[in-house]
């Protein structure tokens, strides 16, 4: 694994994997993208959006 | 929505939304095909409709936002990409500033897909495809899956090992139904070219399509809504389909991109700099050779005695009328044809040691000796080989007997010594000419042997491990191929031994067609275009609106 710059979080590093349902495994970095993005669609739904001032 | 009240600004004060200036139609111009070309673009779309300062006022959810969110995320791709593009894909290798600039790229991508991703939810829950709106649907849904390909031929372009790795795997699946043909994803040159031009066009043409239409259109109203209409709409008006004539609210749609595109690039400035991207280096010949010399010689044997992936692939590679996969009757990878040819033997092994047999009197009496000899007799000393190779201990040449195999124990242990030296790598190896581009032969070879998927398993990134999706390291992946790759973990397709699994790349492919093609008619299908008035999400997203509207 290479880097050229040196960043504050390693992600060069082996990645790990869960295992879902029987072999069906993902990895964490996707996973959590996906659980990131599962949020911040359920705060867009929810979060009250600003009323025209007019 | 539309904004049609006349403009006191224009010489005539007539629409301005209709194009048609002072003049024109007593000059016999309308009849012009630029007058009416003209004309027929300001009938579509007005300028107030093309760049509103208002809009309805039921748009008034956070879940607008990641429409232009996605838009800025393409501005922050294509700023990245156009950096890369000046500075040629051997730069982002090399400089701190290259990786800097490939980890801006990167970290866009993801927030392009995870902001687009949400935006098609969004949409899905508001029904977007109502009113007449089918098409900015389909549009919406076609430049989603023209930004997977454009995203993976980025993938392809890496020139690291994980794009050597996703082209080999890759192929499979391409070829299988046919498309390897035309587009090869081991050639880098090809797959560069369609990646910085081809398909960023067509995606920008899709995009700016999709837009268009959103604001020929209007933003969809809230499911159900009986307010606000037309007045003038009659009983049997589809109330979707009437231009909204309710109330708004202040729309500034330029700031708005302008906002979301800082929003973004200050994002991706973050990500990038925080967590880089991954780089990890191609695998050589040289480093196979010197790294697993058992499977580099067992693989150069088995290019000999045509029982290699290669050599007994079948289309687009070899001419093997019953080799490739098929769904069902159609046998697309073989009715494409031959496109490109790979004489496994030739191109892996003998070609290349004929380069040097001149200066090396060993080598060049054991290719006199393959050369003079009938084919059968060629096919029976690579075999001999092959089975010693076998028998060895660990697959070791050194140990092996090599009763029978004729010449070609030298010629395997000759290339050996050559993929070693390095001399296999670049132009001087498997390429054909000065300016290489095309790595179709090495990545063959390569993915011939065990060594490259031994690299990538250990990595969790084989097939069955959802290998296309995830990416080297801790970083995350092409997770938008999450479905694609999930049937490769599940039974039948995951068994080799049935016909589902050894056909498996061409069904999958035409399962995930049929399912893309179902999410771009989703609004010609009844039930499933039901779905989002059965589970109101719609209600959060409008609760405003709704609560505004309560009784009427």
């Amino acid at each position: 694994m290479t880097s050229m710059t040196v960043s504050a979080l390693n992600l060069d590093g082996h990645g790990h994997y869960v295992h879902l349902v029987g072999p069906i495994q993902i990895s964490l970095g996707n996973l959590i993208v996906i659980i990131v993005m599962l949020i911040v669609f359920g705060l867009a739904v929810l979060l009250p959006f600003p009323r025209d001032r007019r | 929505m539309t904004t049609t009240a006349p403009d006191p600004t224009t010489e005539s004060g007539s629409d301005p939304g209709n194009g048609r200036g002072p003049g024109h139609r007593d000059s016999g111009t309308d009849a012009m095909w630029t007058s009416r070309l003209r004309h027929r673009i300001f009938d579509q779309l007005p300028p107030d409709t093309l760049l509103p300062d208002e809009q309805p006022a039921y748009v008034a959810s956070w879940i607008y936002v990641f429409g232009v969110l996605t838009l800025a995320a393409l501005g922050v791709i294509t700023v990245s990409g156009l950096w890369l593009a000046f500075e040629g894909p051997q730069w982002w290798h090399g400089s701190s500033v290259g990786h800097w600039v490939n980890s801006l790229h990167f970290w866009s991508v993801q927030i392009f897909f995870f902001v687009m991703i949400i935006h098609l939810w969004g949409k899905f829950w508001m029904a977007a495809w109502r009113g007449r709106r089918a098409m900015t649907w389909i549009t919406g849904a076609i430049a989603f899956f023209a930004s997977i390909g454009t995203a993976f031929s980025g993938y392809l372009v890496q020139t690291n090992f994980d794009s050597q790795w996703i082209a080999a795997e890759a192929k499979d699946g391409i070829n299988s139904v046919g498309i390897g043909a035309w587009f090869n994803v081991l050639n880098v040159g090809q797959a560069l070219l369609i990646h910085v031009a081809l398909l960023p066009l067509v995606l920008v043409l899709l995009i700016v399509w999709h837009v268009l239409l959103v604001r020929r259109h209007g933003v969809v109203p809230p499911i159900d809504h009986v307010a606000d209409v037309s007045p003038d709409s009659g009983p049997t008006e589809d109330p979707e389909l009437v231009p909204w004539r309710g109330a708004k609210r202040r729309y500034d749609i330029v700031k708005e991109f302008a906002v979301a595109f800082v929003a973004v690039a200050v994002l991706t400035v973050a990500l990038a700099s925080l967590l880089s991207s991954p780089d990890e280096k191609a695998i050589t010949l040289q480093k196979w050779a010197t790294a697993a010399p058992a499977d580099f010689v067992a693989t150069a044997a088995s290019e000999l005695d045509g029982s290699s992936g290669t050599a007994s692939y079948g289309a687009p590679y070899v001419n093997l009328p019953d080799a490739g996969q098929s769904i069902g009757p159609l046998h697309l990878q073989r009715w494409a044809g031959v496109r490109v040819p790979v004489d496994a033997a030739k191109t892996f092994v003998l070609d290349p040691l004929r380069t040097s047999a001149s200066t090396d009197p060993a080598l060049k009496a054991a290719l006199g000796q393959w050369d003079g000899a009938a084919a059968a007799q060629q096919q029976a000393w690579a075999t001999a080989w092959t089975e010693a190779l076998g028998k060895a201990p660990d697959g070791d040449p050194a140990k092996a007997v090599a009763t029978g195999a004729g010449p070609v124990p030298a010629l395997t242990s000759a290339l050996l010594v050559r993929a070693r030296s390095g001399a296999l790598d670049g132009p001087v190896g498997l390429g054909s000419g000065f300016f290489q581009t095309n790595y179709t032969a090495s990545v063959l070879f390569l993915a011939d042997g065990t060594y490259l998927e031994d690299q990538a398993v250990a990595q969790n990134l084989g097939g069955n491990q959802s290998g296309m999706m995830n990416e080297t390291g801790a970083y995350p992946g092409q997770e938008w191929l999450w479905l694609y790759t999930f049937w490769y973990q599940v039974k039948p397709f995951s068994d080799e031994t049935n016909s589902w699994g050894a056909n498996a790349d061409a069904i999958i492919f035409a399962i995930m067609g049929l399912l893309s093609l179902g999410l771009m008619l989703l609004p010609y299908i009844p039930g499933l275009r039901s779905i989002p008035r059965w589970i109101p999400v719609h209600r959060y997203i409008w609760r405003q609106w709704y609560a505004e509207h309560r009784g009427t």
